[in-house]
């Protein structure tokens, strides 16, 4: 049940995992072809709501509606349109890179020479050519994460999440990430990209969601995050600092070297 | 050699291992006070004292004077089969630890980079394995003290516990070479690569599971012993048994073959403590394994197994189950169950003399006799079900995100575990023919049962997996909770008594009735009891497994 409003739609979402509140009455809305930067401090709920939308975990309360699907109601519809790539994704590290990605195609529906095509497409442009007969133990971090963010791209998602996804990769190949980020969109796929790089949030998000503590503390561009903030010529930094509410960083830094 | 860093460290090996096996209240208390697992010896050590006594009052039924030769062989027994149960039990579990643990916890393992010479390493770790299983060793005491003194044989109760204790360390040290070598063996299979390491991994798995399980049985090494030599006393030549001839020498009061034994046992210790040394500092770090498969290079085209049915996406799990149980080695361990439960169970009807159809007079068809061999296969197939969610860890996301409903997961976990157990029960099927030498007929019947023993046993432990998964991925991946263990294991012995409810009512009807009723019929009824339990698990694991998709584990 395709929609023409938002691609992701999360009203009042709160998430409880026994005594701890996740998220706290979370309302957003992601447009189609939006790129939207989730940022705050470690535990502040940036994954909970990924694998929230996803269909990971229940909400506790509240709704979520991807491309008018609903969470609770269609998880499979979900699961078919979205790529998801986790924060520090575990992969199943028995198989090769190969092998691994032919299993997300298998499942996921994909014609063999859609498979065979898109694989090695993929494989060369991140530079795993040669390495994709490797059984994945024996990959770095960085190449773990590129096999889990073309195994988010090979079905061609209409929304992507992706939780840090730079984590642990080289420049080239995080920019070339990035500016799929930009084609994807321009594509009309919608994108939640979760960051603590203030400056490649900037750079690439149209919009950016600060949260904390599970709560949504600011929300905009990033010029409106500034005027929000009172800093309005400072950097990206500056202001989630103070949004944020972390003060002293300086004498904390003293004390530490002292 | 540090003796603070000594005792520190096997004090942080102790509690690891504890917690990363068990997720209790016990555990969890255990390992926040290590001193609880003396605290459990002395409470075991006053329980094996009142067993103790109650052995001598057995001893004693009869009038029979607690001093008496036949006492006395009684005692010698007992206090000679302890060293020997001591040195089996601390290899095993060391020997079973080595198995679980994963290569990705072993190579992360901060020991590797820590500035801790191998001689603190070695002593430690052994010191952490002896103290971790001394309520067993306290038992044991507790046990043989009343014995001891009642019997008159106090002396050798006295030299039991330098020789127990002996006992301990030799098989804590044996277990400290084992993983060495081990480490050694994985590295070397590791830069053959390929498929050739797969396989090797597996058999050498499963061999080392077989061969100790009968290493460590005193009955099965007297017979290899006593038909290669012709006399028990070749048992002089093995040196696991050199601290138990050390007692028994002792209590025959032949004081000069038990101090030879004695000085054997103590160098026997000090040559392993030195191996293990050597091999921990030649061994060191365990290397990640980095096999590269020629043809993984390329993607899959389309399977045969589509033609019977399947979809590309049950195709592609069950070769994605067919490769995690063949290339991790904390799986290979599960595979080996259904292969090595049968035989285990049945070991000793495969090396009684051969019956005969027409031996007895109460003609007992032979496809009663492969019933513990049945038994043994669905206990295979039941533990592998068991395991088979917890399996997925912490890499259950992948299925997560991905469009794979629960009765697709429960499937293919059902296939594959099916598929494993029916390794299990070809096997029997060979040694029904050649051993039992049954007709194609009972082999038939064998098959066709031993099918619906598995499916039913396989599906009843998905559905106890499913509700009792253990996601943690710890050294030692448990995969299923312990009272899911429990639980699982008694309901699957009921699940196959119900399933041999024809089989025995058949038997009794003939035997006290006279009434023969067709085995075709019995299997027949067999078969459709066993179906009906498949379908009834199947049926109750698709809601759990659907609850964890939905919501992974935290």
């Amino acid at each position: 049940m395709a929609t023409s409003g938002p691609a992701i739609d999360v009203s009042h979402l709160t998430k409880v995992y026994g005594p701890t509140v996740a998220l706290n009455d979370v309302t957003l809305s992601v447009g189609t072809g939006e790129v939207r930067g989730l940022l705050g401090p470690n535990g502040s709920g940036k994954s909970s709501l990924m694998k929230t939308i996803m269909g990971l975990t229940k909400p506790s309360y509240g709704s979520i509606q991807v491309l008018g699907y609903d969470v609770r109601a269609s998880p499979m519809e979900i699961k078919k349109i979205v790529g998801y790539v986790p924060e520090s994704p575990r992969l199943y590290e028995f198989l090769t890179a190969t092998e691994y990605l032919d299993f997300i195609a298998d499942v996921r529906g994909l014609p063999y020479e859609q498979k065979k095509e898109r694989i090695a497409r993929f494989v060369d442009a991140l530079d795993l050519e040669g390495k994709q007969g490797d059984m994945i133990s024996s990959y770095s971090q960085g190449m773990k994460q590129k096999v889990a963010i073309i195994g988010a791209l090979l079905h061609r998602p209409r929304v992507l999440l992706m939780d840090e996804p730079l984590n642990g990769l080289d420049p080239k190949s995080a920019r070339l990430v990035k500016e799929l980020i930009h084609g994807l969109a321009k594509e009309g796929v919608s994108v939640v990209f979760s960051t603590h790089i203030l400056e490649i949030a900037e750079a690439i998000c149209d919009k950016l969601t600060i949260l904390q503590a599970g709560k949504i503390l600011a929300e905009g561009t990033s010029k409106d995050l500034r005027e929000n903030a009172g800093l309005p010529g400072s950097g990206l930094e500056d202001v989630f600092l103070k949004l944020t509410g972390t003060k002293g960083v300086e004498d904390i830094v003293e004390a530490l070297i002292r | 050699m540090r003796l603070a860093v000594l005792f520190k460290f096997a004090k942080v090996l102790m509690i690891s291992r504890l917690r990363s096996t068990r997720r209790s209240i016990v555990s969890k208390s255990i390992t926040s006070r290590p001193i609880l697992i003396a605290l459990i010896g002395i409470v075991l050590f006053v329980a094996g004292l009142f067993f103790g006594y109650e052995t001598t009052v057995f001893l004693s039924f009869g009038g029979a004077p607690l001093t008496g030769p036949v006492a006395h062989q009684l005692v010698v027994t007992i206090f000679g089969g302890i060293p020997l149960f001591l040195i089996g039990f601390y290899f095993t579990m060391g020997l079973l630890w080595e198995v679980n643990a994963s290569t990705e916890a072993e190579s992360t393992d901060a020991i590797n980079w820590l500035p801790i010479t191998p001689g603190e390493y070695v002593a430690a770790s052994a010191l952490s394995t002896s103290y971790t299983y001394s309520p067993l060793l306290m038992v044991a005491f507790g046990y043989s003290l009343p014995i001891g003194i009642l019997t008159g044989n106090l002396a050798g109760f006295l030299v039991l516990i330098p020789i127990a204790l002996l006992s301990t360390s030799i098989g804590s040290v044996s277990v400290e070479i084992l993983r060495s070598a081990l480490a050694s063996a994985s590295t070397a299979f590791n830069r053959l690569g390929g498929r050739i390491t797969v396989i090797m991994r597996i058999v050498g798995i499963i061999l080392i599971l077989l061969v100790t399980q009968l290493l460590f049985s005193g009955v099965f090494l007297i017979q290899i012993i006593t038909s290669l030599v012709g006399t028990a006393a070749a048992a002089s030549f093995v040196p696991v048994f050199w601290p138990t001839l050390t007692i028994t020498k002792l209590l025959q009061s032949d004081f000069l073959s038990g101090a030879g034994f004695l000085a054997l046992s103590v160098a026997l210790f000090l040559l392993l403590s030195y191996t293990a040394l050597s091999f921990r500092a030649k061994y060191w770090a365990v290397t990640p394994a980095a096999i590269h498969f020629a043809g993984a290079g390329s993607v899959s085209g389309p399977s045969r197994l589509g033609y019977i049915g399947l979809s590309s996406s049950s195709i592609a799990m069950l070769k994605r189950e067919i490769r995690s149980a063949t290339r991790r080695k904390e799986v290979i361990r599960l595979m080996a169950i259904p292969i090595i439960m049968p035989i285990m169970i049945s070991f000793p009807a495969i090396f009684s003399p051969a019956p005969s159809s027409t031996s007895g007079p109460a003609q007992i068809d032979p496809i009663f006799l492969v019933i513990p061999f049945l038994f043994g296969i669905g206990l295979g197939a039941l533990f592998l079900g068991m395991t088979s969610i917890g399996q997925e860890g912490r890499r259950l996301w992948n299925i997560s995100a991905l469009p794979v409903s629960a009765s697709m997961l429960v499937k293919s976990k059902l296939l594959f575990t099916s598929l494993v157990s029916s390794i299990g029960l070809a096997l029997g099927a060979v040694v029904s023919a050649l051993l039992l030498h049954a007709s194609i007929f009972v082999v038939l019947g064998f098959l066709g049962l031993g099918l619906i023993v598995i499916l039913a046993e396989a599906s009843l432990g998905i559905a106890i997996g499913s509700r009792f998964p253990d996601f943690s991925d710890g050294p030692r991946p448990r995969f299923v909770t312990i009272v899911g263990s429990i639980i699982g294991a008694l309901l699957g012995i009921v699940e196959m008594a119900i399933m041999s409810l024809p089989l025995v009512l058949s038997f009794v009807l003939r035997t006290f009735l006279a009434i023969q009723l067709p085995l075709q019929f019995v299997l027949a009824l067999s078969g459709a009891v066993g179906g009906l339990l498949t379908w009834t698990a199947y049926v109750l694991s698709v809601k759990p497994i659907d609850s964890i998709l939905a919501e992974l584990p935290n």
